[in-house]
């Protein structure tokens, strides 16, 4: 049986996204574009600056998918425009927000409701982002924002306390007025992820995301007068997650959110340049 | 001078001045365990019916008068556990009465002229002193420093996080107390309800910590409060720097059942990261994890903690077979955190002042 869709990836989404692998992995829906195939059904492209310009090529082309590997905060209005127009579905794969122990794709239990939960007794949010050295800080703070956001919904007041060659520190406050704390660290010493913790009066949630390079699962853990309960482990990267999200609109016909979704991530990292 | 010639195999007798729930709760069952070597013989405290109680329950002396402990012959160690307003000058005492060691809970003194007083009159006696900073006598630590290399000097991210129950849960498993304090419900409304809240987490809890945090902070004397947030119901949100490093301090005492206290210094290549048992019980000691990249290399647990590990020092310091710990790094570990404490309070009042509704109420009352 072949395969549903065409796709075609840019170097850069190759390399950063691990396209090959992630299409491996769901065979009977995605498949390699013939060499010299006119425009495949699916674009892989990589994030960096002007990500938004090359999805709407992509777009004028006509693509029905495009995944955005990494994208940074970007001004995403007209591409929402020109997708909806289109009827294109742009699914963005977020180095650690696309995690599918966040938001589960499929009703399980996962981070976001554990922090839904929790949220209206937090005394604190406390997370570490960590990178290589040599990541770029300002980078590594988006994709940290990122995954905040995906668990806390909001945050208000967030400003950055100090920005460096080994990391950042930025703060803010919770919808409860809960102090929030995250630094980034770049090191070498261990591995990249993310750790956030929020405290609660009688207990609290822990996530520790796992780089999307490989299939390893994230932890969830939530912390209660009852005991502790450690939500079921996927084994399931980033990356894959995200495309198994496109398989699921382009299937239903549907429009995924990410694009309207991410304009509060570039909203809210646009508050930066101004602390 | 101190008499430093006790015999080996006597034990050497311990008084203690206030008897409150640290006492009760963390030094009598860490001295429980050293019975070959430390002996209770005097419980001093203001209220002469808990002073009673307590040594009652180990056979000791009881007082209500700090003369009337140090001029007990049978104490060669005394242990300063009272109010922290009392400490300086019961160090002093302890000293002048020609005692063998002192241990004073953290913090020893107040402000950089007591901690200068005391450093003179240690001299001046030859009484070694040690401040109840249990994490540096905790053998997890200690290893950790046998290892770590060129981690203090290369470090550029510090961490300190604790996330503790209230005291009374780990007290009630470490022994039965009696007069347990009462507590206030405070008013979070008030900053100075919240500055006093600061200072008592700076020089009440993370103190236990800034010890080791100065010892991967070279440059420690050129601290900058970047954030500094009161936690509700207790605790703080602390990011510090200096021109070399970057330190975050947390802390949060809920109501949860599961403690997390953990130290980290990391650098590029390399991270250190220890993991304390929680006080009051005797749960062992803390584990240090050294990574350098996918290798990690873990030392500990060990079987006692840092109580324990002050009170061996001790014993080794009144019997003279070890040196006293330099007065400069107690003066040190002092000032650093009485500096951030300061800070501390300076940042948060700043914060509420800088307030819309904390400037028009300042504003009416000057009008």
């Amino acid at each position: 049986m072949s395969a549903t869709y065409s796709v075609t990836a840019t170097p850069g989404a190759e390399e950063a996204g691990a396209v090959a692998l992630a299409v491996a992995s769901l065979p009977a829906t995605f498949g390699p574009a013939a060499d010299g195939a006119a425009t495949p059904d699916v674009a892989a492209i990589a994030g960096g600056p002007g990500w938004t310009a090359e999805v709407l090529d992509a777009i004028e082309s006509g693509s029905r998918g495009v995944l955005v590997v990494n994208p940074v905060p970007e001004d995403t209005a007209r591409l929402s425009a020109a997708a909806e127009a289109a009827g294109t579905a742009v699914v963005l794969d977020l180095r650690w927000a696309s995690n599918p122990a966040l938001v589960s794709q499929d009703g399980g239990p996962d981070a976001r409701e554990a922090f839904r939960s929790a949220l209206g007794t937090a005394a604190m949010l406390d997370s570490v982002a960590t990178a290589a050295p040599g990541t770029d800080p300002q980078r590594l703070l988006g994709e940290h924002l990122s995954a905040l956001l995906e668990v806390t919904g909001t945050l208000e007041a967030v400003s950055l306390l100090q920005s460096g060659t080994s990391g950042y520190t930025f703060s803010g406050r919770l919808a409860n007025g809960a102090p929030m704390s995250a630094h980034g660290v770049l090191t070498a010493a261990r591995p990249a992820g993310v750790d956030i913790r929020l405290y609660t009066a009688d207990g609290g949630v822990s996530v520790r995301l796992p780089e999307p390079a490989a299939a390893w699962p994230a932890e969830v853990r939530v912390t209660g007068p009852h005991g502790g309960l450690l939500l079921p482990t996927l084994y399931e990267s980033a990356h894959r997650t995200a495309w198994r999200r496109l398989k699921e609109h382009l299937t239903a016909g549907t429009r995924p959110d990410d694009l309207a979704r991410f304009a509060r991530l570039t909203d809210l990292y646009a508050t930066f340049a101004d602390t | 001078m101190p008499s430093q010639t006790q015999p080996a195999g006597t034990p050497l007798g311990v008084g203690i001045l206030g008897a409150g729930p640290v006492t009760q709760a963390i030094h009598l069952p860490a001295l429980a365990r050293l019975r070959d070597i430390l002996e209770v013989r005097h419980i001093m405290d203001v209220d002469e019916s808990v002073a009673a109680s307590v040594a009652a329950r180990v056979g000791a002396t009881s007082s209500s008068s700090m003369d009337a402990l140090l001029g007990d012959d049978t104490v060669d160690i005394v242990a300063i556990c009272s109010p922290h307003q009392f400490h300086a000058e019961q160090v002093i005492a302890a000293c002048r009465a020609g005692k063998k060691a002192v241990l004073c809970e953290k913090p020893f003194a107040m402000n950089a002229d007591e901690a200068a007083r005391i450093s003179e009159v240690s001299a001046e006696t030859g009484v070694p002193i040690v401040v109840g900073a249990m994490h540096t006598f905790d053998p997890g630590w200690l290893a950790a420093e046998g290892h770590w290399e060129d981690l203090p000097a290369t470090a550029h991210t510090i961490r300190s996080s604790i996330v503790l129950p209230p005291n009374a849960r780990f007290e009630d498993f470490a022994t039965e107390i009696v007069t347990r304090p009462a507590m206030g419900t405070p008013d979070y409304a008030d900053i100075d309800v919240i500055k006093a809240m600061m200072q008592g987490g700076i020089m009440g809890l993370a103190i236990h910590d800034l010890p080791l945090v100065r010892r991967f902070t070279p440059d420690f004397k050129d601290i900058q409060v970047l954030q500094a947030r009161h936690v509700q119901p207790f605790g703080y949100a602390i990011s510090l720097r200096t021109p070399t490093r970057t330190i975050e301090l947390r802390a949060a005492m809920n109501n949860t059942w599961q403690p997390e206290w953990s130290f980290e210094a990391i650098a590029d290549h390399s991270a250190l990261r220890i993991d304390f048992t929680p006080s009051y019980v005797q749960a062992g000691s803390a584990t240090a994890t050294f990574s350098r990249g996918t290798e990690t290399t873990t030392l500990g647990p060990y079987s006692h903690n840092g109580y324990e590990g002050e009170w061996r020092e001790l014993a080794e310091l009144a019997r003279g077979s070890k040196q006293p710990p330099s007065a400069q790094t107690l003066i040190d570990d002092l000032t650093f955190a009485l500096a951030i404490a300061d800070a501390t309070v300076d940042s948060v009042a700043a914060d509420h002042h800088r307030r819309p509704g904390a400037i028009a109420a300042t504003a009416g009352a000057s009008a």
